[in-house]
């Protein structure tokens, strides 16, 4: 069968469709990944309160099941707040192998439907259907089979969000979640993104939203409303994000053998700290956040960093590298500590600080790329 | 205090200090060196970074006022160092100032008052023995190139000293970065018997080691407890040198000690040295690797780098086990090389995976243990 043109405003072969004409761009979000593995694994933890994580002290939620939403309980929570919302919330600690084996599952049925995809983390990934391999004739078709075949293959739900580029595919499938399928069609994207609180934003956080509320901005409308000098005068290299996002613009393409180059994580916080006992407390909170991202997608790092941002807004990183891979949670930790213990004592009161693991490499690509030559160990 | 001393015992004494005192440190009195001029004509001259603490007595050409005081130890070290050969220096206190004089110079330099200045508490250090500093010179040298830099194993970041009984008994020395290990055996002095197994701080390692340069012929005394060590060196003035011990647990390291290696290669050190730092010279930064083809009385080294094209050189050996190729890193195998003295020396090698055992002989105090590289 003949190949039908993606969109009619496609006109010629030699257009790059990324930069010229529509895309069809469908992100898949398994719902409640790991407590629905969980739950799906364990019938006795069905229809009750579960939460993915470690339960005892500094331990985050990974995943909470849709029954412990409505108590408040989110990913990233600390689990000692996440059991004061929810007194009868089930703790189970990550399997995470389990997850890569269910992961790998449902990335094959992404690839039966396009080459073209890239895995967020072991429950998301953006996919680009531009190209209709099989002639199937709509995105949504397609993003409706692969949640049919997901649920058919491993018992799980996920959610889908179809729609010209990657930025409004992934707010349409946090639309109806879970289970949900959301279309924005070309046209769409301003109206929809206009209606949306700015916190919806991927990378507007709550101390973010604060400072738009006091700024007067709410919703996606009135970011569109200020213009680009505004933005930046605000919120300086992140005006352009906002700028674009606030109008349904996103050419980004779907990057199908990117290669992460780092993973981090940092907070904000309600009052500057200044203290050393305060901010070794906050250190940890934010290790184990990012540790559960690095586990979550999979990456191996040698190098991490520590971000402090003072209250006067002046920017400091430290960075240690390690001659092989980080190795585990308390390494992780034990480096993080290094570093900040090195800082000390600060000049000013901290008001954000953030960890990133670097100079990843990947189990896969390393086993593709030809023989390293490797040091191997003694000891 | 007011006391004068020769510009060259003052130097002496200073370099060992300000070698001691890190260069950044958030705690002022730490960059300070602690000056104590006593009645009987001795001048005391103490550094520390709180983990290692270095304490020496010089007699002075004369005390007038017995005191003490601490100044900046780098700032001090700089100005005796650029004071004229032969001169003598006075140095007198007052107003939270000392002044330095010599020949036609003065200096008024900051103080800070001696109370604040830490010492580290020895404690009780039961076990006592001593060492001849060149053997504890030669113990140093074998082992410590191994000792990781790595902090997040700071259980490595020294040279590990326990006693052992084989058929006689003996003190060991070790040290490893996970990579390479390396290990000297002498026999058990006096009075270590029953002694803690204890980890050497790197930095300790190398103070002393300087230190050692310095003394003759003499006997170092050792006086350690779990936590603690002490190395008394005599001397005219009599330098001691006190640290904290790595409190951790050294690795078994025994048990990554081949024994069963049946492939013997003897050759010359100096010129497989020579040979494996020709080769790596095309080595670029990521792939260090060596490889060496064994054959028949025959060593062929080579690297293959993607920028830099290859090198290879034949090295004369003694080798009849069967024809194999394993890979070393450079930096590693020319470590080991470095501290072979004679003309031959023996690797004990199994499989290109396996740990390799390099010696001078089966009579040499030192032994090392390389891990090869998978090239």
């Amino acid at each position: 069968m003949a190949q039908q043109a993606p969109h009619p405003h496609v006109e010629s072969g030699d257009t790059e469709p990324e930069a010229q004409g529509l895309r069809k761009i469908i992100h898949v979000d398994m719902d409640a990944f790991f407590a629905s593995v969980e739950q799906r694994d364990n019938p006795h933890l069905r229809g009750k309160p579960v939460a993915v994580g470690g339960s005892s002290g500094r331990g985050v939620v990974a995943a909470a099941s849709y029954e412990a939403r409505p108590f408040g309980v989110r990913s990233a929570m600390p689990s000692v707040k996440a059991a004061r919302l929810c007194p009868d919330l089930i703790f189970c600690p990550p399997r995470f192998d389990r997850y890569r084996e269910v992961s790998e599952q449902i990335r094959a049925i992404f690839h039966h439907y396009t080459p073209q995809v890239e895995p967020l983390s072991l429950d998301e990934a953006y996919l680009d259907v531009t190209d209709d391999l099989h002639g199937i004739g709509s995105a949504t078709r397609i993003a409706q089979l692969i949640r049919e075949r997901i649920l058919k293959e491993t018992q799980l739900t996920a959610s889908a969000g179809v729609s010209y580029n990657k930025f409004l595919a992934k707010l349409a499938s946090d639309q109806n979640k879970p289970d949900g399928l959301c279309v924005i069609r070309p046209g769409e994207g301003a109206r929809f993104v206009a209606g949306l609180p700015v916190s919806r934003f991927h990378g507007v956080g709550p101390r973010g939203a604060e400072k738009m509320a006091v700024l007067g901005i709410e919703t996606g409308a009135d970011l569109a409303a200020r213009d680009i000098a505004f933005l930046r005068e605000h919120f300086g290299s992140f005006a352009d994000y906002l700028y674009r996002a606030a109008r349904g613009i996103d050419l980004r393409p779907v990057r199908a053998n990117r290669v992460r180059k780092s993973i981090g994580g940092e907070r904000t916080f309600a009052d500057d700290l200044s203290s050393g006992p305060a901010l070794r407390a906050a250190l940890d909170d934010i290790v184990e956040i990012v540790w559960e991202r690095i586990t979550r997608k999979e990456g191996h790092g040698r190098t991490v960093t520590l971000k402090l941002k003072f209250s006067d807004f002046r920017l400091i990183t430290r960075a240690r590298s390690l001659s092989r891979p980080v190795e585990n949670r308390e390494e992780f930790a034990r480096v993080a500590l290094t570093l900040l213990t090195d800082a000390l004592p600060l000049p000013l009161p901290v008001r954000l600080m953030g960890l990133t693991l670097s100079g990843l490499e990947r189990e896969q690509s390393a086993e593709k790329s030809p023989p390293e030559k490797v040091q191997l160990r003694l000891l | 205090m007011k006391a004068t001393i020769e510009r060259a015992i003052l130097l002496r004494c200073l370099s060992h200090a300000q070698s001691v005192v890190e260069r950044r440190n958030t705690i002022p009195i730490l960059s300070n060196v602690l000056l104590e001029a006593s009645g009987d004509g001795m001048v005391k001259i103490m550094a520390t970074d709180l983990d290692l603490q270095v304490m020496e007595s010089v007699a002075a050409v004369s005390v007038e006022t017995p005191g003490a005081i601490t100044v900046s130890a780098h700032l001090l070290f700089d100005i005796a160092r650029k004071l004229p050969d032969g001169s003598q220096v006075s140095l007198e206190t007052a107003d939270n100032r000392m002044t330095v004089r010599a020949g036609r110079s003065r200096f008024s330099l900051p103080t800070l008052p001696r109370d604040d200045f830490p010492m580290i508490v020895e404690g009780d250090l039961p076990t006592s023995f001593a060492i001849p500093a060149q053997t504890l010179s030669e113990l140093i040298d074998r082992t410590r190139f191994a000792i990781s830099t790595e902090e997040t194993r700071y259980y490595l970041n020294g040279i590990f000293l326990h006693v052992a009984e084989e058929d006689s008994p003996v003190l060991k020395a070790a040290a490893t970065d996970g990579h390479r290990l390396a290990r000297f055996t002498l026999p058990r002095p006096d009075g270590a018997e029953g002694m803690p197994d204890v980890i050497i701080p790197r930095k300790a390692v190398g103070e002393l080691r300087k230190l050692l340069e310095e003394a003759q012929d003499e006997n170092i005394r050792i006086d350690l407890s779990s936590g603690k060590i002490r190395f008394s060196l005599g001397g005219e003035s009599g330098i001691v040198l006190t640290s904290k011990l790595i409190d951790g647990t050294f690795p078994d390291y025994s048990r990554v000690i081949p024994t069963g290696n049946d492939k013997l290669l003897k050759l010359d050190p100096k010129s497989f040295y020579q040979g494996v730092d020709r080769v790596a010279t095309i080595a670029t930064e990521k792939t260090r690797a060596v490889k060496m083809g064994l054959e028949n009385d025959k060593v062929t080294l080579s690297v293959t780098s993607p920028d830099n094209g290859t090198a290879a050189e034949e090295v004369p050996a003694d080798y009849s086990a069967e024809s194999f190729e394993i890979g070393f890193n450079a930096n590693y195998l020319k470590d080991i090389l470095a501290q072979i003295d004679g003309d031959t020396v023996e690797l004990h090698l199994a499989d290109p995976a396996a740990p390799t055992l390099i010696r001078q002989d089966d009579k040499s105090p030192a032994l090392y243990v390389l891990m090869p590289m998978r090239v």
